[in-house]
């Protein structure tokens, strides 16, 4: 018989005579002795918390504090509203605009390479393959890809001198790394494999008795798609386009090499975290860190909602 | 890398998955010849975007010819590994190498020394404070290193005295990291069964230091191992944190000495960029040696008594 009381016992060295005697009857003989010992138990985690209270909590609270005074440090909206004007703005639209950009390819095309990895059968290492640099990849991001890039797409880049060899001149119109195509194409590096890593499990959940039930009732493969295999996926792929959106919003360092200006956020941040700025000003770089925070918090979340729902299916 | 690093380690969680053995050739259709044309595609596609960087990465390292004059006739001319080792003695070099190591060191350290007891402390007399550790451990997704940056000039003019050290950057990167070293030791942690080898080793009259000396840390060595590479790859590849900071670290030396000197500036990233990919690399080649090794002696043990328990009436 399972000693019932080690349920609401968390050390084995309390299973003994008190638990069978109070295991069918209540706590009440057991209670106090285990309450104490709880709290005990948790002083074990104060150095953590402290740690993380310390490093982490008190930046993240102070961002916010930061944000919401006005110059004389009075409460005020006013800094998390300018956040949200005249070149602020522009970097938020620009952000969005790439994130967005560089997540919907991530997700597009991750997912194309997850399902052609997993329904891969001739080389066998194939999967292996895609599924162990994607671990790689997936880190791959911040300066030396930038600087990759920079010597295959930059304006003395090898394939731009390829290109126009062939007579595509790159840099005759509008693009250049740091604009939005540009960043898009860079950030997909590091994106579709992350996409992969996060989908892949996903796509193995697609059972085979699924497409063979769907065909046995007369669907095609496209029925199959948009009646099972799709909706199945969706959790994940939303998941997906959440985290990989957030991932691009946030990064800093790749962004940092190829644009000159500071027309993303987090650029824009660290602007006027320079010092280059009139007094007070620097309270709008605190609340543009507050509205990452809070965009960071929401695609986050949603992504933790949409992984369980995703989870489901698999077993 | 890596002021973005969020990926989810999956191989450390559990066992591999199963190689999927699915086809996906519908039932009752012929295979037709063109079945795999799109995946194929695919991954041809993405196999030449994801090396080409790289090669070209390569070529401007190793070789020293602008690419205007770059042609047919000047393709395989002034190859050499020169610029691969030219940075090493740059001026700032050593001194940025060296804190980026030394920082790597510290938060190696901190790391396991905060986490390592944290972690085993949770499996062992916690169990219910599990989820609430882990949703800590993943904030650091939620305040990237650009927020946590502004944080700490917030907070810049009350802690100056401890901000102006290089090393004030180690418990930030200890934060940066958490979300990886955490998930691995608890990885670790639960391929175990901790709760019986801690029983043994105390009934055998060892003492606490003891037994986390001889009996956790051996079981979890493959853990330990991971999370002090995933800690060692975030530091040496970390900028936000540094260059809003000011910091003098690698990655600071790497945006600038390009500027300075391209070819060995392309050179040092090239080796930068090879380091991580071989620390990760390094580190799946762990994480699978001890999945095919299987589940430790321990839960093998409590799994077969398991089983011997479940046989008898």
């Amino acid at each position: 018989m399972p000693l019932s009381g080690a349920q609401w016992s968390p050390t084995p060295d309390r299973v003994g005579v008190t638990d069978i005697i109070t295991a069918g009857g209540g706590r009440t003989v057991g209670a106090p002795p285990s309450v104490r010992r709880l709290n005990w138990a948790w002083l074990g985690l104060v150095p953590f918390f402290a740690f993380l209270s310390l490093f982490l909590v008190v930046p993240a609270v102070s961002v916010f504090s930061g944000a919401l005074k006005d110059n004389d440090g009075q409460f005020s909206f006013d800094s998390m509203r300018a956040a949200f004007t005249g070149q602020n703005l522009d970097a938020f639209w620009f952000s969005v605009r790439f994130s967005a950009g560089s997540a919907l390819v991530g997700v597009v095309i991750g997912t194309l390479l997850a399902y052609a990895a997993a329904t891969a059968t001739r080389p066998r290492w194939l999967r292996n393959l895609v599924t162990s640099f994607s671990g790689v990849a997936a880190n791959m991001g911040g300066l030396p890809l930038a600087f990759a890039f920079l010597t295959l797409l930059g304006k003395q880049g090898v394939l731009t001198k390829v290109l126009k060899e062939a007579g595509w001149d790159l840099y005759g119109g509008t693009f250049g790394l740091g604009e939005v195509p540009g960043l898009i194409v860079v950030y997909s590096y590091f994106q579709i494999p992350l996409m992969v890593l996060i989908t892949l499990p996903a796509i193995d959940g697609l059972k085979q008795s699924w497409r063979e039930a769907c065909a046995n009732l007369g669907g095609t493969t496209w029925t199959y798609w948009r009646r099972v295999g799709l909706p199945v996926l969706a959790p994940s792929l939303l998941g997906g386009f959440l985290l990989l959106f957030a991932n691009s919003f946030s990064a800093y360092a790749t962004a940092r090499i190829l644009t000159q200006k500071s027309s993303i956020v987090p650029l824009r941040i660290a602007f006027y975290l320079g010092g280059d700025v009139n007094a007070g000003e620097d309270a709008v770089g605190f609340a543009l860190a507050a509205w990452m925070i809070i965009i960071m918090v929401v695609c986050m979340s949603i992504y933790w909602v949409a992984r369980r729902r995703a989870e489901r299916w698999r077993s | 890398m890596t002021d973005h690093i969020v990926h989810v380690l999956p191989e450390l969680e559990g066992p591999p998955t199963a190689p999927t053995v699915t086809s996906p050739r519908p039932v009752g259709k012929p295979r037709t010849r063109f079945a795999r044309l799109v995946p194929n595609t695919v991954i041809i596609v993405c196999g030449l975007f994801f090396m080409l960087p790289l090669l070209t990465l390569a070529r401007f390292s190793l070789q020293n010819v602008p690419t205007i004059l770059l042609g047919s006739s000047t393709l395989f001319k002034k190859w050499s590994l020169s610029g691969l080792t030219k940075a090493f003695s740059a001026p700032g070099f050593g001194e940025a190498l060296t804190l980026s190591l030394q920082l790597a060191a510290g938060t190696v350290v901190l790391t396991l020394g905060l986490l390592l007891p944290t972690a085993i402390w949770v499996h062992m007399r916690l169990p219910r404070a599990r989820s609430l550790i882990e949703f800590l451990t993943v904030l650091p997704y939620m305040i990237p290193a650009i927020a946590l940056v502004a944080g700490i000039f917030v907070i810049k003019p009350h802690a100056r005295w401890f901000l102006n050290s290089d090393f004030s950057l180690v418990p930030f990167y200890v934060v940066l990291a958490l979300p990886f070293t955490y998930r691995s030791l608890d990885a670790g942690l639960r391929a175990i069964d901790l709760r019986t080898l801690v029983d043994a080793s105390r009934s055998l009259g060892a003492g606490w230091l003891t037994t986390l000396r001889t009996v956790i840390v051996p079981n979890l060595r493959t853990s330990i191992i991971s999370a002090s590479f995933l800690t060692a790859a975030v530091v040496i590849g970390e900028f936000t944190i540094a260059d809003t900071l000011l910091k003098e670290t690698l990655p600071r030396f790497q945006a600038t000495y390009v500027g300075r000197e391209p070819q060995a500036g392309y050179g040092l990233n090239l080796l930068a960029l090879l380091l991580t990919v071989g620390l990760f690399v390094a580190l799946s080649v762990l994480t699978k040696k001890r999945d095919r090794k299987g589940a430790s002696f321990a839960l093998r043990m409590k799994k077969s008594m398991k089983s011997g328990l479940e046989t008898t009436p």
